[in-house]
């Protein structure tokens, strides 16, 4: 990620989104699981 | 701007047959298009179960429906206009109008946009269905606390799958939303040039992706206290019932940023074009944005006020939330100061705008009298609090996406509607929508408790009134579609720029806008940007 895309670079962008994708993706299953383990350890 | 012959792409072929052009359509435009059909079905049956609230709350006494349907109603209108209409309202239009923003042929994730939408029947048919069981729908209120939801029926069961799959098409929308925003702009459409609506998303699909799972959590706990003998939130095995109101709070309040954020964006496109101004304090809104975000994760707690909490926390909670109503400030402010000296018209969509500003002040000023301490004490579940979230979630949120639809209409269709109608439907729905609200603040601060069938005869007079603005409201979806529907068929033709003040890179494209757009990456001039030339 950039904050001034210059170029259109498709391998770039599918090569970014692809890591952009699964860092959002893992957030969400770790928050999942933090809120799982919270309640569990109380 | 892009040139048009960089964004007028000379394929416009649509896929042939109903099922492949909207059951396996991986087109922003058509998935945007079913999110807001999908939308407008769910306000309606929404609106439905709130006729039946206000049909029964029109005199005291029971008198149309038992009081468990009536809290079935309460529930599941909450959960149907919240998860089935707001929220996919806007992703809808992010998923229209982001691609067509920022300059991409598409969103990052095309497949995985179909999937998140084509979830959401299938979860809404899931929760609805809870009506025709045995033991009824859900009756605990939208927010399900424990003990009382977990007294219901095994509609609970469907309520949280319903929820999951809710979530999970929402988290799916979020990071596509995100990856696209990251990694799809046109060359220099800086992070800094892009039009506030992308920024709202932006800032909302972090939320989303910050807070979903925790319902997720909260709810999957809640089904296997019911099912599987766990004691998360029972006292009776060891578990804290007011840890579930905690968790679900840290979603909740965010939750309403989400429902919130990305009609700041809409209003912050609709004003400058009909003000023919660039947006006041573009970086001030962008910023402002970042801050109320963040903010909604440190005020959770302020809808536990009488639970009980140590004072230290209280006034934490009490500051804190006010303290949004700074970034909030900024906003109505800049809003004012793009209007400030313009060449205003007063076309449908910056009727409705304007309302918004006014209107959703009213809501976060009586946000602001229920953040404080003492004064929550007397407002906790009475009506006031009703009261106030409408004029957030109606008069805020759903006002500024029919802004929105009245705005991108003729980008979307190629066809302006008629503007006379759409200001009667304005005037008919502003007038209305107050003489619905605005009496339950007084209901509330007389003491009328929220989510009852029957009530003091007390507070006969603004009930009645209230129920005939109810009445009146429930004609505007219908106008809506007229509206619509006659704008499609004999509507006259829309230029490129259908409004004279627009700009953005939307409005290069031809109206309609093609079926793909943007194949070719577009120039971006920042001179013709909606907010104007940002030097940064």
């Amino acid at each position: 990620m950039s904050p001034t895309p210059d170029s259109y670079d498709p391998q770039a962008r599918r090569a970014g989104v692809r890591r952009t994708a699964w860092i959002a993706a893992a957030v969400a299953v770790a928050l999942f699981v933090m809120i799982i383990l919270k309640g569990v350890l109380g | 701007m892009a040139t048009h012959a960089a964004t007028h792409d000379h394929h416009d072929e649509k896929p042939q047959g109903f099922l492949d052009r909207w059951l396996f359509t991986t087109n922003h435009k058509d998935i945007g298009t079913l999110y807001l059909v999908f939308s407008f079905t769910m306000v309606c049956i929404g609106a439905a179960m709130s006729g039946v609230i206000r049909a029964e709350l029109m005199k005291p006494g029971l008198q149309l429906v038992q009081p468990y349907f009536f809290n079935e109603m309460t529930t599941m209108h909450a959960l149907v206009m919240i998860f089935g209409a707001i929220m996919p309202a806007f992703v809808g239009l992010a998923n229209w109008m982001v691609p067509l923003m920022i300059g991409a042929p598409d969103m990052a994730l095309p497949r995985m946009n179909n999937w998140s939408f084509w979830i959401l029947p299938f979860a809404f048919v899931l929760l609805l269905s809870t009506l025709f069981m045995p033991g009824g729908a859900p009756a605990g209120g939208w927010t399900m606390y424990p003990p009382l939801v977990l007294q219901g029926g095994n509609g609970i069961a469907f309520m949280i799958f319903a929820i999951h799959l809710m979530g999970i098409s929402s988290i799916m929308g979020a990071i596509n939303i995100i990856a696209t925003i990251l990694n799809m702009r046109a060359p220099g459409m800086d992070l800094l040039k892009m039009p506030v609506f992308v920024w709202s998303w932006l800032i909302t699909a972090f939320l989303l992706i910050a807070v979903l799972p925790v319902l997720a959590g909260a709810v999957t706990m809640l089904l296997t206290d019911k099912y599987f003998g766990t004691s998360f939130f029972n006292a009776a095995g060891g578990g804290d019932p007011v840890m579930y109101q905690h968790i679900f709070w840290f979603f909740g309040h965010p939750e309403v940023y989400i429902m919130i954020l990305p009609a700041f964006g809409i209003i912050s496109e609709i004003v400058p074009t009909f003000a023919r101004k660039p947006l006041f304090g573009y970086k001030a809104m962008v910023y402002a944005l970042a801050c109320i975000a963040f903010l909604s994760f440190i005020v959770w707690a302020h809808h536990m006020f009488t639970v009980g909490m140590p004072l230290g926390g209280e006034l934490f909670f009490m500051y804190a939330t006010m303290l949004i109503a700074v970034p909030t400030g900024v906003k109505v402010f800049n809003w004012l100061t793009t209007m400030w000296r313009g060449s205003l018209t007063f076309e449908t969509p910056m009727l409705w705008a304007i309302a918004f500003v006014i209107l959703f002040t009213i809501g976060g000023f009586s946000g602001v009298m229920t953040a404080v301490v003492p004064a929550d004490f007397q407002y906790q579940d009475t009506y006031f609090v009703v009261a106030h979230f409408h004029y957030v979630l109606v008069t805020g949120a759903l006002f500024s996406i029919i802004g929105a639809i009245y705005y991108w209409w003729p980008k979307w269709t190629g066809r302006m509607y008629n503007d006379k109608w759409g200001k009667i439907h304005f005037w008919w729905s502003v007038v209305f929508a107050n003489v619905l609200f605005f009496p339950q603040h007084f209901l509330g601060l007389a003491g009328m408790p929220r989510r009852i069938p029957d009530y003091n005869v007390a507070f006969a007079d603004f009930n009645f009134i209230s129920s005939i603005g109810a009445f009146g409201m429930f004609f505007t979806p219908f106008m809506f579609f007229f509206i619509l529907w006659h704008s499609k068929r004999h509507g006259a033709k829309a230029d490129a720029r259908a409004w004279d003040g627009a700009r953005g890179l939307e409005w290069t494209v031809p109206s309609p806008a093609p079926y793909h757009t943007f194949s070719t990456p577009p120039l971006v001039d920042d001179s013709l940007l909606a907010h104007g030339d940002v030097s940064h």
